[in-house]
Order: C-alpha cells, then structure tokens, then sequence
C-alpha cells in the first residue's frame, strides 16, 4: 500500500509540476530585461487624452513632453462642446454644431441622426413640453421611420414615452436616463472621430484587455507573479 | 438650459424659402435663415424633398453667386468674412442636397451651380475650397453628373492636380469624377498612362474617405481592362496590391466591400491573378459576412458576390461550402427587404444555381419558394426578372422537375403572368423558367395550358424581338416534347399552319432553329402527328423542305433533316412525301441534297440524314425495295460505304444500320 501511495503522490507532484514555477526574482529580471520606449509610452497617453477629449491635459502633456497629437487639438475643442451639448441636453445645438464641423456626418449616418431626433424628443418629454414632443415625433421622428423600416422598434419605444402620464416608471423610463444622454453622447464622439480618420477608441483599454488575455492564458501553463490590480499594477507572488 | 425649441421653427418652410429670396431680407436674417435651411435638411431625406419642391434650390444658388461675386470682388469694402460664411453655408446647403439625393443633384445641377462650384475649388481660403469640393463630390457620386472629358489633356492636368494635393476634400473629388465618368477603355488607358493608378494607390494609406474613393477609382480604371489588370498584378506591383488586399480585412465595412469590389475586377479582368484558393477562400467569406450588414453595404454585398461567381463553377462550389446559400436563403426568407437587397439577394442565389446540382437542392431544401414565388409579382422589374433568372435555374434539377416540384398554379400562373410583362428582359427570363419548367416527365402539362400558357408563349412567337420570339418557340418546343396528341392539338390550334410556315421560314436563323425543332418535336408521335404538315396543301412540308435545300446554317439544316426523318417514320404516303421533297420530280439537275448532308462536316446533321434514310427503308414497308432502288440510282448507296469508318460513333451506327438495310433489299 505504501508503494501504491508513493506512486499517487509521484504522480500529484509531476501534474503539478507539469505548470512552470516562476519566483519573483526570476519575472523581475525577465520583466527588465523587455524595453519599452518612452516615446510610445507618451504616444499611448497622448492618443488616451486626445480621445476622451481632455484638451488642456493634452496641451499641456505636449508642451511638457514633446508629444505630438495625432489629431489637430483644435478640433478636439469642437468635438468637446458637442460632446458637452448633448450631454447637457441641448441636442439642437449640438446638432447645428456637428454640421459646422463636417456636414456630412449627419447626412452620412441616418442611424446617429435618428438617435439625436430621438434624444431631442427625450428631452422635450423630460422638461414636459408634451404638446410640442407630439408635434415633433409627427414630423420629425414618424419619417424617420418610414425611411428606414429598421428604426421602427425604437421608434415606437421612444414615442412610447408619450402615452404614459408618469414616464419616468413606465417600462421606457431608461430613456429618460441620463446614461441615455452619455450613449448619444458617445455615439456623436465616435462618428467626428472616425470622420476625422481616428481611431474612436483609445488604445490604453486594448492593452489592458491584452494583458488580462495573456495572463489568463500563462495561468493553464505556468505559476507566476500576476498583476491583479491594475491601478497599483503591482506583481503578486504566488503562493504554492 | 435647454434651447426653446419654438424660436427655430416659428418660420415655416415657405416663409424660410420667401427670406431667402426676398432682396429686401437683411443680410444677416438671410444668412440666418440660411443656416437654418442647412440644419433643417442635413441628415433627413423626407425635408429635402420638401424643400425642393418649394423651389429652395435656385434660391440658395442665387445667394451663391452673389456672395461668390462680392468675395471676388474683395468684399466691396464690407465685411469679407461675412461674405465669405454666406458663401460656405450656401455651399453646403447645396451639399446636402445633392448628398444621396438625384432629385437634389438634378436642382442643383439645373440651377447652373456647377461651373461656379468648379471655380470655387481653387479659392484661396482652404474653407471655401473645401465645401465647394465636398458638394461637387456628392454631385459627383450621382449618375446625373456630367460627364468629365478624359481624353482632354487640360483635364488630365486638372484632374491630376486635385489628386496631388494633401487636401482630403480635393483628392476624394478627383477619385470621384474617375468613379463617376471612367468607363472606356481608351479612358482607362489614358489614366493608366497619366500615372493615376500609383496616386491611388498612394491615397490607401489616407484617410477613410480617401480610401474608400481610390479604392472606387481603382476599379473604374481595371474593369475588364486586361491589360491594366495584368500589368498591376506583374511582380514589382506586388506590394500594391498586397495594400488592397489587406484593406479586405479593414475595420470599416464599407472600405472591405470596396476592397471586395477591387479585387473581383482585378480577377474577372485578369484570371491569373489572386488564383490561390486562400484568396478566393477569403473574398467569398468576407462578402457573405458582409451580406449581414444592415446598411447600404449589405445591399451592395451580393452583386459583388454575384460578379465574383458568375459563370465560375470553381467559385460556386467555394461559397457553397462556405454556406453563402444559407445566409442568401436566411435573408429571402425574413421578407422586408429593400429592393435593392431583394435584387441582390435572387442573382446571387442565381448564380450559386447556375451549375451545381446541390445549390439547387439546398435552396429547394430552405422553403423559400414561396418567396420567391412573391417577389415574381413584385413592383420592381430588376427583382422580377432576378426571381424569374433564380427559378429558371433551380428548375434546370432534373430530379426536382421529374418529382413535379414546378408543374403547379403557384408556380406557373405567375410566370405565366409574367408573360404578358412591360419589360421586354423580364418576359424573356419568364420564358427561360418556363423552358424548363415544362420539360416536366408526368402529365401535368395539361395545367399549363389550363393557365394560358400555351395561348401566351403562341402569342409571344410573333413578338417583334427575335430574341422573345426565339425564347418563346424554345419554351414551346419543351413543352411539345413527347406531349399527348390532344396537347399538340392545342398548341396547332393557337399556331395556324402559317404563321408556323412564316416563323420555318424567318429572318433571324437561330427563330428557324427552334421553329424547326417545334415541328420535329410536333411530328414525333402517332401517325395523327405527322398529318400536321401535310396540311393545307402540305404548307409546312414545303417550308422544312425548302430550309433543306437553301439554309447554310447547320443548325438549321440538323433541324430540317431530323423533321424529315420523323415524317419518314410514318405511313407509306408520308415516306414517299419525303422522297419527292430530297428528289424533287421537276428538275433532275437538282442538287442531291440528301449526299450533300450526308457528306456534312457537322456529325449531327450527317447523323439525321442517316436516320432519314434508316426511316425510308424499314423493311416492314410495302414500298421500301423502290425506295432503295431511287436511293441506289441516286448513289446514296455508294455514298455510305465510304462513311462506315466515319469518326462520331453515332454516326458510324446509323450509318451502317442504314447501309445494312439498303443491302438486304440490293442482295436480296
């Protein structure tokens, strides 16, 4: 029976072994020995701030580092008081600034054009103008619908707002949402961006996503420091 | 705080319309209401159509010119600016009415707009420039444009300027006009030599729009020029077309059909190119996924598709196995689709049933029939001519015909309807469905002639097209093969003898063709059969005989002769009928036409006349031994000996079962 037990535990400890051990000092060095440049590094903060839209962060960051946006920073101002608009609920006057920007955006997008006739109506309902969102769904909204059957569905959620004497408990309060707002919001910043040849998002999120990829990955083949928490990024050591 | 929405729309359309044309306005007011109209139409289809039918157009044009006018002029001491913002926004007003619109294109184009937008782009002030460029771009993404002179070489030069620059708006309006007005082979040349194609190239690592512009031009310039294509595809080029292919895998849905679109008219101008199947495995999987897209480019996705296929069983076999047909019959089947898409979706599936056997069965499999059967009916006659292209080709499936899967009212009494169409292309692919629809193995060709069909295809023989009048015999000579006498009866009924003996007799040989082959299918029957032709006054037997001795056509004549050969296999009367047509009594310096086709270089016409002769001496006939004795005085008998050894192994057999005969009446 001993012999049988040796045999088991032989076994646990190859299986267990079949994983790599890594120690701390041994990921350390591997870790100093890859070089980053700092140069891409200031690239990725760049390209982070430029298109979340922090202007002055992104003006400074290039005076202090000698960082060139990818994206004139001008425009980046623009983009921002659209951005600002919508989410302040003013969709008109972030509409008439889109155009300013580039009129082909809207005429080039039904779907982001239908969600900012669609947020203009949210918030006429929100600041209970209801005679006048009636008017607007009517002509405004209704052929939006009828040039694109796809928008029906929506269409008829967002005119639903209408007919409920207490909309913000009805099933289609989530439009009155401020989160509403930020989707519009983020839409309209995605479209300049990608009318303007950006990226619309930032490359930061990617590398992330990545590094939490791989590390799920190693985790099938080795044992080794981890990063857990990535505002401290700091490596834990495992414990066996 | 919310902006009051009352203030911007307290003036209605026509008031808006009034301020701007009015020469009392303020300047500002009109450049308000200006900015105004701008916002109001951007992005919504339904109020430019509107506004156009108020006449917005020629106003705002009218304010173009007078502020083009006062900038050129400097200003005329006012504020340049001013002027200046007036002549953007009339600018892009304009832009947006031309954009996706060709009503909007046609106001504008009407209104005199273009020469004085084709100056403003060499305005010094880069915004100017640059929103006269993006309106002539939109104008230029319509087929109502005008057409751009390539062969001019001041064009040349201009073109080539705008396509130099850095500016976006310029090089996307240069790759436009190419798009737009590129479509002779002379033009693609003098492109090609102006070293347009390398600048295009160069623009793919541009922006999105200038991407998707030269990937457009690109195409324009390479389709079906093989010369181009080849010499882009030569080593040395390579690394520019790696660009394109990569761009197939680019974020942007649009840029990846563009890329698409590129590639198939690289390949269909030039087959060597791309030949590797990881290429064509690629392009297939990127189209069908593309057919997913709910945007105008899923619309598009199929006709790109459709190009790459057509005609190509290798690539019909490579998007079978990558299940396109599934995604194709999916789509059919949700129902609501635009025309285009529903256009798009029946010739690729078309296609994908042009050859293979097992597309055809996995269409008929995914119970979309039904609507296909709809889109026979629907309002427009792309989609109607496309369903009728499908049905015609999953009907070429021998099993699914003979198990009878066509031969019903839901499937004949539209095509049948369809007949009678106002577009001359869908009336023929009716017929072409037809044609094969009725090459049914039971006996329900009855139904068909219960849903008028016999009375329509009768009715269409006498079409001023040949081509219908050619589709519509080829339908009825399916029809008539092998059909029941009281059948026949019907189609003779609808057919006078002389409108039959005319269309024997007609202009167009390949309508002699199926003429002849109605007649032939006609005759092959019962003894009832073979009277046909001998009626009024043996009217039809003279025409088939006088194709015999006058056609050139050898089509014809196998035609004629195999017609002969199924008189020949009836009664005695109907024997020596042929005999007096292949040696005529009047002239005995006739041409022996029966040796001539006999001699033939066509094994198929040859092979008829050998069963002609094999009908004329049946030995179970009275009169054969003088048949054969005036064959022999004709030296038909000499003439087939010299044939036993004849190539076609067809003919050999009938050739010595024919001598073979002849010899047991000469030996006997």
């Amino acid at each position: 029976m001993s012999l049988f037990w040796v045999v088991i535990r032989q076994t646990a400890q190859r299986h267990y072994m079949a994983k790599k051990l890594v120690t701390m000092v041994d990921w350390e060095k591997k870790l100093n020995d890859v070089k980053v440049r700092r140069e891409d590094m200031n690239k990725l903060v760049m390209n982070f701030l430029v298109t979340e839209g922090y202007v002055d962060a992104a003006e400074k960051f290039q005076i202090e580092s000698g960082t060139e946006p990818d994206i004139d920073l001008a425009t980046i101002t623009d983009r921002m008081m659209v951005k600002k608009a919508i989410q302040d609920g003013n969709v008109e006057d972030a509409i008439e600034k889109v155009n300013d920007l580039n009129p082909e955006i809207l005429d080039t997008n039904p779907q982001l054009f239908f969600h900012l006739q669609q947020q203009r109506l949210i918030e006429l309902i929100r600041n209970g103008k209801v005679e006048e969102a009636l008017e607007f769904a009517q002509e405004e909204l209704t052929p939006r619908g009828e040039e694109n059957q796809g928008f029906l569905e929506e269409l008829e959620r967002t005119v639903a707002l209408l007919a409920f004497e207490d909309a913000a408990n009805s099933p289609v309060s989530d439009l009155l949402d401020m989160s509403q707002r930020f989707k519009t919001a983020s839409e309209v910043n995605a479209a300049i961006l990608t009318s303007q040849s950006h990226e619309k998002d930032p490359k930061l999120p990617s590398l992330l996503k990545l590094l939490i990829l791989v590390q799920n990955q190693l985790d099938e083949k080795a044992i080794y420091p981890r990063i857990n928490n990535f505002p401290t990024a700091t490596l834990e050591e495992r414990t066996v | 705080m919310p902006t009051p929405a009352a203030s911007n729309h307290s003036a209605g359309p026509e008031e808006l319309i009034a301020r701007l044309e009015s020469s009392h306005c303020p300047r500002e007011a009109k450049l308000k209401a200006l900015r105004d109209l701008k916002n109001r139409i951007i992005g919504n289809r339904t109020k430019k159509l509107a506004f156009l039918k108020l006449g917005a157009v020629p106003a705002v044009v009218g304010i173009l010119s007078s502020a083009a006018a006062i900038v050129g002029r400097g200003g005329d001491g006012e504020n340049l600016e001013f002027h200046e913002s007036v002549l953007i926004q009339s600018a892009a007003t304009l832009g947006s009415f031309a954009c996706g619109l060709d009503a909007g294109v046609k106001a504008v184009l009407d209104a005199g707009a273009f020469a004085l937008l084709l100056s403003l782009i060499s305005h010094s002030s880069e915004k100017i420039s640059d929103a006269s460029a993006r309106t002539l771009r939109m104008i230029y993404h319509s087929k109502l444009a005008p057409k751009f002179d390539f062969l001019l070489e001041k064009n040349i030069g201009f073109l080539l300027s705008l396509l130099n620059t850095e500016n976006e708006n310029l090089t996307c309006l240069g790759a436009s006009i190419i798009s737009h007005s590129c479509q002779t082979p002379s033009e693609q040349q003098v492109l090609n030599e102006a070293g347009v194609i390398n600048r295009l190239v160069g623009l793919l690592g541009g922006s999105l729009t200038q991407k998707d512009g030269s990937l457009e031009a690109l195409a324009a310039i390479i389709k079906n020029n093989q010369e181009i294509a080849k010499r882009l595809t030569e080593t040395g080029n390579g690394g520019e077309l790696n660009t394109v292919i990569e761009l197939i895998k680019d974020k942007n849905p649009r840029t990846r059909l563009l890329a698409c679109t590129c590639i198939v008219s690289l390949r269909n101008s030039y087959v060597p190119c791309f030949h590797e199947s990881g290429h064509r495995n690629k392009l297939v999987l990127v189209l069908s996924e593309l057919m997913d897209d709910p945007s105008q480019v899923g619309d598009e996705a199929p006709f790109v598709l459709s190009d790459l296929i057509s005609q190509k069983e290798d690539m019909q076999k490579i998007a079978y196995e990558a299940n396109a047909i599934e995604k194709l019959c999916e789509q059919l089947s949700k129902g609501s689709l635009t025309p285009k898409r529903l256009e798009g979706v029946l010739l690729a599936l078309a296609d994908l049933c042009s050859k293979l056997e097992c597309s055809r069965d996995k269409v008929l499999n995914s119970k979309v029939l039904t609507s296909l059967i709809q889109a026979l009916a629907h309002e427009r006659a792309a989609v109607r001519q496309a369903s009728a292209n499908l049905l015609r080709n999953i009907a070429r499936s021998v099993k699914n015909l003979s198990a009878g899967h066509f031969m019903n009212e839901d499937v004949v009494l539209p095509l049948v309807r369809l007949l009678l169409d106002s577009s001359t292309s869908v009336k023929i692919a009716a017929l072409g469905a037809i044609s094969n629809i009725v090459v049914d193995f039971n006996t329900q060709k009855r139904l068909f002639i219960k849903c008028g069909g016999v009375k329509q295809l009768v009715h269409l023989s006498q079409s001023m097209d040949s081509n219908v009048r050619i589709n519509a015999l080829w339908a009825l000579k399916n029809f008539s093969f092998h059909v029941d006498n009281r059948c026949k009866e019907e189609i003779l009924l609808e057919l006078s003898t002389s409108s039959m003996a005319s269309l024997i007799g007609d202009p167009d040989p390949s309508v002699q063709v199926q003429a002849l082959a109605l007649i032939r299918n006609l005759v092959d029957g019962t003894l009832n059969s073979i009277e046909y032709v001998f009626g009024e006054d043996c009217l039809l037997l003279h025409a088939i005989g006088r194709q015999l001795r006058h056609s050139s056509s050898a089509e014809v004549l196998t035609q004629a002769m195999y017609t002969m050969s199924n008189i020949a296999s009836g009664n005695e009367h109907h024997k020596e009928a042929i005999m007096t047509q292949l040696f005529p009594h009047e002239s005995k310096d006739m041409e022996n036409i029966l040796i001539k086709h006999l001699r033939s270089v066509n094994s198929q016409l040859l092979t008829a006349a050998a069963w002609t002769i094999i009908n004329l001496t049946f030995p179970g006939s009275p009169g054969t031994s003088g048949r054969v004795a005036e064959l022999r005085s004709k030296n038909v008998v000499a003439e087939l000996k010299n044939m036993v050894d004849d190539p076609c192994l067809d003919a050999r057999l009938r050739i010595r079962t024919a001598l073979g005969q002849l010899m047991m009446f000469i030996d006997a």
